[in-house]
């Protein structure tokens, strides 16, 4: 066995694993909003995630094999590893993608620990950026591309997750607004119970997406690193069966894990949801991610399902935000791609600095090591599914009371003469 | 910077598909809820003592809508994980491989 193999082998490791924290990660985004109301049971919603997720995931036939390439230059366009790289069995190569894999996770289970939804396409991303900067410097990097189209790391990383939130807010505070309107004069308890169904429906979409979407990313990066080690042949790019298979259930299992302290983050901490506004908020992201994808615009699951669960806060009349808690989302949002970038430069440098086979083992050494601490540390306020739809834990209600009329409808005069509108007046 | 006029097209048209589907197919459900109300009359509706039974109607007829609107959702994440889309070419939606960039 050459040291390149070996390298190999830890980068498959690592790679599926960012893969499970993908899948924890984003358990979420999907499916807070349908434990918080109750449509399904906390275990019931991760069991369908997770089952749509690895049916996703295997659905992937055509995977992305030039992930990285929107953001740095270390692959052609037909997804093959640049020949500057592959000197010494492409030993370079396989320690930007590792270091940038290790960056990804950590970077991953730290906002975990904290609770926060981050994207794990920007952690996954930002940690290759750093990787490549470790190795290439800053010149790797691709930070506008041609200017032709939306590309590099303004075009693929920072300008949308600057837009998606917003849009996602603006299509889920739209359909509140109308859902409210509309079921003005039905009973609650007929309501809620009634909005559950399509909830779950559209709650299901967005796993379904969630799986195609993000599994075959790390399906893309095991492949780049297969033909950097010469394991798969360099003029017919191809993606294993193995490849698809175990990112496939890895996704799956993380899924199934259950990221309980975002999804309480998302399902409690934000806004308190009642089920039409859990409909609103899954058919909006449902619709955001798959118009986005059909129109190639990049964009973080994790950015539009928050974005649509503040918009379902926002459009109800008299509903609520927890600001203080959007913020310190936002705030991880912004520093999760350059925290990560760091992340993956550190570990490259460790892993290709101390050389050999060593260098890899090291980097290992100190995953396994701050992923241990850090789940010690969860397990002083351990949040799982028994304890996921507690209320917020200061007991708070929402502090910031915006009325809805005055963030989507400044004519909100035109709303007086409605009598009949049920109890929500203010 | 000729990035932002980019992102904004993109954003533009998402933001159109996303209000068109991820608000309009709520609101026919919220419809289809309505409907299913009106049939149930007392308990459902507030200050409503008759059931009409014409919501039941209205209501599945929607709820025919959405889940066609589903399908199409569904088909179209199959077909992206395919490597094909979804045409309306021929009247009846089906697939084909995706055209080459």
């Amino acid at each position: 066995m050459t040291t390149a193999t070996l390298i190999l082998a830890l980068v498959v490791v690592v790679a599926l694993a960012f893969d499970f924290t993908n899948g924890f990660h984003d358990t979420g985004n999907a499916m807070a909003a349908s434990i918080a109301t109750g449509a399904l049971s906390p275990k019931g919603a991760v069991t369908l995630a997770a089952i749509l997720n690895l049916v996703g995931a295997v659905l992937s036939v055509e995977v992305a094999l030039t992930v990285s390439n929107s953001v740095v230059n270390i692959q052609d366009s037909k997804g093959l590893p640049k020949a500057e790289l592959m000197a010494s069995g492409g030993t370079m190569l396989l320690l930007i993608v590792f270091g940038g894999l290790v960056g990804g996770i950590i970077w991953n289970l730290f906002t975990w620990l904290l609770g926060l939804p981050s994207s794990s396409s920007h952690a996954l991303l930002g940690g290759l950026v750093g990787g490549t900067i470790g190795a290439l410097g800053f010149a790797g990097v691709k930070w506008a591309g041609d200017g032709s189209k939306l590309d590099g790391v303004i075009g693929k990383v920072i300008l949308p997750s600057l837009i998606s939130p917003v849009i996602a807010m603006i299509v889920a505070a739209t359909a509140t607004r109308l859902i409210f309107m509309i079921t003005a004069r039905v009973e609650d308890k007929f309501r809620e119970r009634r909005f559950r169904w399509g909830q779950v429906g559209a709650a299901s979409l967005v796993s379904l997406a969630h799986g195609t979407n993000d599994a075959q990313k790390t399906m893309g990066v095991i492949t780049l690193a297969l033909v950097a080690a010469g394991s798969v042949s360099s003029t017919a790019v191809y993606v294993p069966l193995w490849v698809k298979l175990s990112a496939a259930t890895a996704i799956a299992l993380g899924t199934y894990l259950g990221g309980w302290r975002i999804i309480h983050t998302m399902g409690k901490g934000l806004v308190d949801i009642s089920s039409p506004q859990g409909l609103a908020a899954d058919a909006s992201s449902a619709t955001v991610i798959l118009a986005s994808s059909q129109l190639g615009f990049a964009l973080s699951t994790t950015h539009v399902a928050t974005g649509s669960i503040m918009g379902v806060g926002i459009g109800k009349k008299g509903g609520t935000v927890r600001w203080t808690v959007a913020g310190r989302m936002v705030a991880a949002w912004a520093i999760t791609f350059p925290a990560a970038a760091v992340m993956g430069a550190v570990m490259y440098w460790i892993a290709a600095g101390l050389g050999g086979i060593v260098g890899p083992l090291v980097v290992l050494a100190i995953l396994c090591g701050l992923s241990f601490y850090m789940w010690k540390r969860s397990r002083v306020n351990v949040i799982d599914h028994r304890n996921v739809t507690d209320d917020w834990h200061d007991g708070s209600k929402p502090e910031v009371v915006v009325a809805a009329h005055e963030v989507i409808d400044p004519h909100h005069e035109l709303d007086e003469p409605q009598p009949a509108a049920g109890p929500a007046t203010h | 910077m000729n990035m932002i006029p980019l992102a904004l097209e993109g954003a533009w048209k998402v933001l159109l598909a996303g209000l068109v589907l991820g608000a309009g197919l709520p609101v026919l459900y919220a419809l289809s809820v309505r409907g299913m109300a009106m049939a149930k009359g007392a308990g459902a509706i507030i200050g409503e003592q008759t059931a009409k039974p014409v919501g039941k109607v209205i209501a599945w007829a929607l709820l025919i809508v959405i889940l066609l609107a589903v399908a199409y959702g569904i088909s179209f994440i199959v077909a992206t994980g395919l490597g094909k889309v979804v045409t309306f070419d021929h009247i009846v939606p089906w697939f084909v491989d995706k055209p080459k960039k």
